[in-house]
């Protein structure tokens, strides 16, 4: 990813328009854009989900491979979860290998899914100690208007859900649907002209400070945190944020849950 | 080509697997201005392909050493998406892929006017989302129609459909089992609008007689996907 410079025109406009309780796009500060999600879009993948929030467009693909159990864990199957943003997806984009923007992207989503537990590891094993389904989650983002991490966690989850087990393919008995117990939903926030706002577009994250990222579980529990970027947050504006955030992952839950 | 010439894929009344005659083709549909972040963009499926291609550009190219004095460059770049495939496919480049990137610029920097944007790259990004059979010409001819999206000045559009052989019989279009099991590809891009070539591949066995008649199919054919083409970038219906 290249840096685009940033104008320092547009800091000072979002600033004016932050003091105004205004945002570049119309929208109030915890309002989050149209929101879009379509499950079983990709032929070729084993569970999958297109999601679109404003200008920003992803997908999520979910593949099956099988794996050789970790020794330690010799009843369990894997998770892995990569995001890749492509150059197709914005002129800021570069081919290449990962830039550490996509790195971090895949790592924070997948930690909201991992450590909420929703997938049980245990029943991905075949043959203790010699065969294990390992589940692979891509994300794959088409266009980036800002705000990729809420995009492809909403889009992981949903691909997972709807995902079934290719076993007849692997000569390993019948297809059955991958056991998702759990929704853990991710809010992402960016402080743009000294405070934070919800689901911030692109031209708020390029003139904006830090971000952070909240994943919730169903039970309103945390499952993972980041803060990116450079910036200052206070304890209160962090409370603040957590108020929302249990709020709207449960909005989005309904929105997921109605899909399947 | 897989070579297994015993694989029967075409029954007794002359037609194919997926009930096709031999000239036919799959669905196409056109789609454009799919990816809203860019200058220009296209989403094509074709069978169960399916390609979304963004153009930006012309921009500033960098790093320097890139750069034309008399002319833009293309950054082309044409890469499948992990979960195209049946079996996951890795990420990031392999030759496959780098040798689709090159012919694929190659054939678009014949029909772009290069020259009028000196010093310039205008980027082309080819994301295959589902694979099928066929994918290079789907990434070349969505590719034309996303540059056209961009109001990017060209001679003409590239038009780009495969014939091969399957059962000793010559046919357009071949689908994923008939790619597998075939005997011959013939991959051309043609320009619609005066029968000139800017690509051309070929491998597997064709007598002279197969090779013109592919040919031929593969002309035919670029008229008819031409035509949707153009419906889709005049907003009507391309279905």
């Amino acid at each position: 990813m290249t840096i685009p410079i940033v104008p320092n025109l547009l800091r000072a406009h979002l600033k004016e328009l932050a003091e105004n309780d205004c945002r570049i796009d119309g929208r109030q500060r915890w309002e989050g854009r149209a929101l879009d999600v379509e499950a079983g879009v990709l032929p070729r993948a084993e569970g999958s989900a297109r999601v679109r929030m404003g200008d920003t467009i992803v997908f999520a693909g979910v593949k099956f491979q099988v794996m050789k159990p970790y020794p330690d864990r010799p009843n369990q199957g894997g998770l892995m979860c990569s995001a890749e943003v492509r150059s197709v997806a914005g002129r800021h984009w570069e081919a290449g290998p990962p830039s550490p923007e996509a790195i971090e992207l895949g790592r924070v989503v997948d930690r909201g899914i991992r450590e909420s537990g929703c997938i049980d590891v245990d029943s991905l094993c075949i043959i203790p100690g010699e065969k294990a389904w390992q589940v692979i989650l891509d994300l794959y983002a088409i266009s980036d208007d800002g705000n990729l991490f809420d995009a492809f966690a909403l889009a992981g989850i949903v691909a997972l859900r709807s995902a079934v087990v290719p076993a007849e393919r692997f000569e390993i008995g019948e297809d059955y649907p991958l056991g998702v117990s759990k929704t853990p939903i991710m809010c992402s926030y960016q402080k743009v002209g000294a405070r934070f706002i919800y689901d911030a577009c692109g031209r708020e994250e390029l003139g904006g400070d830090e971000r952070i990222h909240i994943t919730l579980g169903d039970d309103d529990n945390v499952h993972s945190l980041q803060k990116g970027l450079k910036g200052i947050f206070t304890t209160d504006e962090f409370k603040e944020i957590m108020d929302h955030a249990r709020d709207r992952t449960k909005e989005l839950r309904e929105v997921v849950e109605s899909l399947l | 080509m897989g070579g297994y010439g015993d694989v029967q894929m075409i029954d007794e009344n002359g037609l194919r697997l997926d009930g096709r005659g031999p000239g036919d083709l799959r669905e196409i549909s056109i789609e454009t201005g799919v990816v809203p972040v860019a200058d220009g963009s296209c989403r094509m499926t074709w069978g169960t392909n399916e390609a979304i291609v963004a153009v930006y550009g012309p921009m500033e190219a960098h790093p320097r050493k890139i750069q034309r004095q008399d002319r833009a460059v293309l950054d082309v770049s044409y890469n499948m998406a992990p979960f195209s495939t049946t079996d996951r496919m890795r990420p990031g480049f392999n030759r496959r892929s780098r040798e689709i990137s090159k012919v694929t610029k190659d054939a678009l920097e014949s029909v772009v006017l290069l020259e009028l944007y000196p010093r310039s790259k205008i980027r082309i990004s080819i994301e295959i989302i589902s694979a099928e059979a066929g994918t290079r010409c789907v990434g070349l001819t969505a590719a034309s129609v996303a540059l056209a999206d961009a109001g990017i000045p060209m001679t003409d559009m590239v038009v780009s459909v495969a014939s091969g052989k399957i059962n000793d019989v010559v046919v357009c279009d071949l689908n994923k089992e008939e790619d597998n099991y075939g005997e011959a590809d013939l991959p051309m891009g043609i320009l619609p609008n005066s029968g000139e070539l800017v690509f051309l591949q070929m491998d597997g066995d064709l007598s002279q007689e197969e090779f013109e008649l592919a040919w031929k199919l593969n002309m035919d054919a670029a008229t008819l996907i031409h035509q949707k083409m153009v419906a889709s970038l005049k907003g009507g219906d391309s279905q």
